[in-house]
């Protein structure tokens, strides 16, 4: 085959798979950045409004500090897991697999409302607490800070064992032998040669959690309710209830930037492949 | 001192017997290497000596210590890996310091041993470096340097000249040897070649399926092979099958079926009259030789340094000839001897 | 020892953390009263019977499997070609266009919703079919791609070549070698991209109407306000749905 029909069989292959994401994804991604910029009162109306209200200030910060506390708590479990999940034989290492896969099949919508039914004022939780004597009155767990995280820990944290697994299966047991044989410790062989080997695992699960953390609606608006807004319930609130499509524009835009200025910064040290193996 | 004892030392993977139990003297700074095809046992006998496997059964006495219960870090071995395990995020110098550092050397005397081992392997100024940017060889040599600066009791490498290419493998052969020389450590040497083997070790130790068939000098082994295993894997070899006629004063007496003479040669251990056996006959032995054995010049193979001839026997047998310069151009039905002390009568290796 | 024992409890814990709590709506669904109760006091399958009797659960039900079945046809369609075609690019279009088909992966959605709503609003589809379809084809179209561009790279390149040198044309090299070896990955896709358009919220949220709504979107109205079991039921379903689709998925992958 000559190479311009090769190259014209490749163009049109990817024909109908490219138009649809111009159309689908960048054209309207084009449209919401113009529209963020018509404001009636001026180009830069929306932001000037975005950036000088306190009220929006806590709502960035409140978003960024769940993401940062989500991410960190998702890694701490997520790291030991994934080192066990490697020491585990295999019949025992393909039933945690399935349980840490599985949520991933399930809607989100599913996985926060489980939470509500567990953390609501009458719900299992609170009604063993009240049973046992541990407290007096059922407690408000639901529409607060920890209900949020809670529920976020729990539907991002396949997302944090996969690429950190995929880091540690990948070292070559004979370095960890290496270092035992020339006097190591344990802990000072995971210190020294298991941890720094795993560490693009680790910047890949923490890239891929902050970044889902940072654009999540469902669980902060079922769990969290008006105590915990975060930014895409502010958005959401710009369109559904206050019709103010400039400033929706405009916070989504910060959003979008925000969410990019995470990737570039970590593209560097993560492994875009890594990312492929998380879904299942 | 870093004298060696493994006694009883067997290993069994379930129904499995990798290694019988095995009685093995090395004594303080020999160079011995264990020597078989895959699955001998030789890699077992290694990793029970640096305690990554525990042994089925047995003692392991090092320096008249009891180590055999004693976990690999605390065993203070040098060990080079067949793919060398070199870590690939440290520097040239951090692998090699490696060892040193987990023993909480301080910093000057961790910088000056290194050095020194670094000019030793001849990899200074690669300190710096990173291990993918080194080839085979160099990467080789780290993992040796790596293993030799912590001035380890007992030196075991596994096959370590595997990955380079036969002209590397003959320098770093010498390397080792050189640097065992310089200084004597214990060392256990692993390998599958015997012309490597033949080349750095003071004693071997032949393996097969699990047991030491035969342990000695290069020497010992090359001349006065226990068997026709042995006497196949250290060097070329003509092996010759009959029976034993006759056993006198050290000598024994094969009968051939089709050759018209017995032959007699040096008689091995563990031959018995009217058994079978093999006669052994090294190919540098074999040569021309007036009122020999009636033989057919079958082929030639010119190979640089010697010249092999296959020559054929009368029974159909076939006797290879390697010899300096061929004594037999141009010619077809030959007549071939060898000295009489240069033929033993073995005994067949069981299959 | 202790510290073997300590890491597989831990382990214990975190997996029953991952799977339990989602465990708890089933039996939700099985409440006998009209508020849920976990567990139930009385079992009872009566909000089962509502969910089936009442038209427009049983309409957002065939909403969501209607409009899954066109996204899982069309993303398969374009997405496997588009993998097709990255494979045959040079290293420098390859990372351009994984990038490109990647970028709906990492963008917040509710930007995604946004921008969806805005132009389903500017193009008055809002509430229809045709929007729900494109919103979730675009969701579901890197998946595809995924998945199908790890199988071709799976792909020996040397059976190409050995097609090729015993005759074989492009066509017919891909007819009878590329494409049998790639199914596993695009029926892997097709599946994967199905639960994503059934599982999806966010950007249905938006673009539902009062005749087209999906079963996740009925839910998150539902639950808003004062809910009953069938709720849970409906929960349910999409769970049972999510474990076939799992469970499918693992089959798969060992063939």
């Amino acid at each position: 085959m000559n190479p311009l029909a090769f190259r014209l069989g490749t163009v049109a292959l990817l024909a109908s798979g490219t138009l649809i994401v111009v159309l689908t994804f960048l054209m309207p991604l084009a449209r919401l950045i113009g529209l963020s910029f018509s404001a009636p009162s001026g180009p830069f109306a929306a932001y000037a409004q975005l950036f000088s209200d306190d009220i929006y200030a806590r709502v960035f910060v409140n978003t960024f500090g769940i993401a940062t506390v989500v991410t960190a708590v998702a890694l701490v479990i997520a790291f030991p897991l994934a080192f066990a999940l490697t020491r585990l034989s295999r019949t025992w290492r393909g039933v945690v697999f399935a349980c840490v896969l599985l949520p991933l099949w399930i809607s989100v919508l599913v996985r926060t409302f489980s939470w509500m039914l567990l953390l609501e004022r009458n719900g299992p939780i609170n009604r063993f607490l009240v049973a046992s004597g541990l407290t007096d009155q059922p407690l408000a767990l639901l529409f607060n800070h920890s209900a949020v995280l809670i529920g976020m820990v729990h539907v991002l944290l396949p997302y944090a064992v996969l690429p950190i697994y995929a880091a540690l299966v990948r070292i070559d047991p004979g370095l960890l032998r290496a270092s035992e044989g020339l006097g190591a410790s344990a802990v000072t062989t995971f210190l020294r040669v298991l941890f720094p080997l795993s560490l693009r695992g680790v910047a890949t699960a923490a890239t891929f959690t902050f970044l889902l953390a940072l654009g999540f609606f469902i669980t902060p608006a079922l769990l969290g309710g008006a105590s915990s807004l975060t930014l895409s319930m502010l958005i959401d609130g710009f369109v559904s209830d206050r019709l103010d499509w400039p400033l929706a524009a405009a916070a989504s835009v910060v959003l979008l930037a925000a969410a990019l200025a995470v990737v570039a910064i970590t593209a560097r040290f993560i492994s875009i492949g890594a990312i492929a193996k998380v879904h299942p | 001192m870093s004298t060696v004892q493994f006694a009883g030392i067997s290993k069994s993977f379930g129904t499995f017997r990798a290694l019988d139990p095995t009685d093995l003297d090395i004594p303080q700074g020999e160079f011995l290497t264990l020597l078989g095809p895959s699955g001998s046992g030789k890699t077992t006998l290694l990793n029970i000596c640096a305690g990554y496997l525990v042994p089925s059964a047995g003692r392991l006495v090092v320096g008249g210590r009891d180590v055999t219960a004693l976990p690999p870090r605390l065993r203070n071995m040098g060990m080079v890996f067949q793919n060398y395990a070199l870590f690939p995020h440290m520097t040239v110098a951090e692998n090699v310091a490696y060892g040193l550092t987990v023993r909480r050397l301080a910093r000057e005397e961790i910088a000056r041993r290194v050095a020194e081992v670094l000019r030793m392997t001849r990899l200074d100024g690669y300190g710096d470096r990173a291990i993918r940017e080194l080839s085979g060889g160099q990467q080789q040599r780290v993992a040796l340097a790596r293993a030799m600066v912590i001035q380890p009791d007992i030196l075991l490498m596994d096959e370590p000249l595997g990955a380079l290419d036969r002209q590397l493998r003959k320098e770093v052969q010498l390397e080792i040897r050189r640097l065992h020389a310089a200084r004597p450590r214990t060392t256990i040497y692993v390998t599958h070649d015997q012309e490597e083997a033949l080349v750095m070790s003071d004693r071997i130790a032949v393996m097969r399926a699990g047991r030491i068939v035969q342990i000695g000098s290069g020497t010992d082994l090359y001349e006065r092979p226990v068997d026709t295993f042995v006497a196949g894997f250290l060097g070329e070899s003509n092996l010759i099958a009959g029976t034993v006629s006759a056993i006198a004063d050290g000598r024994a007496t094969l009968v051939v079926p089709g050759l018209a003479q017995p032959l007699e040669g040096r008689a091995a251990d563990g031959l018995s009259v009217g058994a079978p056996a093999s006669a052994l006959l090294r190919p540098e032995t074999v040569r021309a030789h007036a009122g020999g054995l009636s033989a057919r010049v079958a082929e030639r193979v010119y190979l640089g340094e010697l010249v092999a001839v296959r020559l054929s026997l009368a029974n159909g047998h076939d006797l290879w000839s390697r010899r300096l310069i061929s004594e037999w151009n141009g010619r077809d039905v030959v007549e071939v001897g060898w000295d009489a002390s240069a033929i033993s009568i073995l005994p067949n290796v069981l299959v | 020892m202790t510290g073997r024992l300590a890491l597989n409890g831990f382990v214990a814990l975190v997996a029953a953390f991952l799977v339990l709590p989602i465990l708890a709506i089933v039996p939700a669904a099985f409440s006998a009263q009209s508020f849920i109760r976990l567990p139930p006091e009385t079992w009872s399958l009566r909000w089962w019977g509502e969910f089936f009797n009442d038209a427009s659960w049983r309409l957002t039900l065939l909403t969501s499997l209607k409009i899954a079945a066109f996204t899982t046809l069309i993303s398969v369609l374009a997405g496997t070609a588009a993998a097709l075609g990255i494979a045959r690019s040079g290293p420098r279009s390859r990372a351009l266009l994984t990038g490109l088909f990647l970028g709906p992966v990492v963008t917040p959605v509710i930007v995604l919703a946004v921008a969806m709503y805005s132009m389903a609003r500017a193009t008055g589809l809002v509430g229809t079919v045709t929007a729900l379809v494109i919103a979730h084809t675009m969701l579901a179209l890197p998946f595809v791609v995924l998945n199908v561009g790890v199988s071709l790279d799976g792909l020996d390149r040397r059976l190409l070549l050995a097609a090729a040198g015993l005759g074989a044309g492009s066509f017919h090299i891909f007819r009878t070698v590329t494409l049998p070896l790639i199914v596993p990955g695009v029926v892997g896709g097709a599946v994967f991209a199905f639960v994503t358009s059934f599982d999806e919220v966010v950007l249905s949220i938006f673009l539902a109407g009062p005749t087209v709504k999906t079963l996740p979107v009925r839910i998150w109205e539902e639950i808003r306000l004062e809910y009953t079991p069938v709720v849970a039921v409906a929960a349910t379903l999409m769970l049972a749905l999510a474990l076939a689709a799992a469970g499918a998925s693992r089959l798969l992958s060992r063939r």
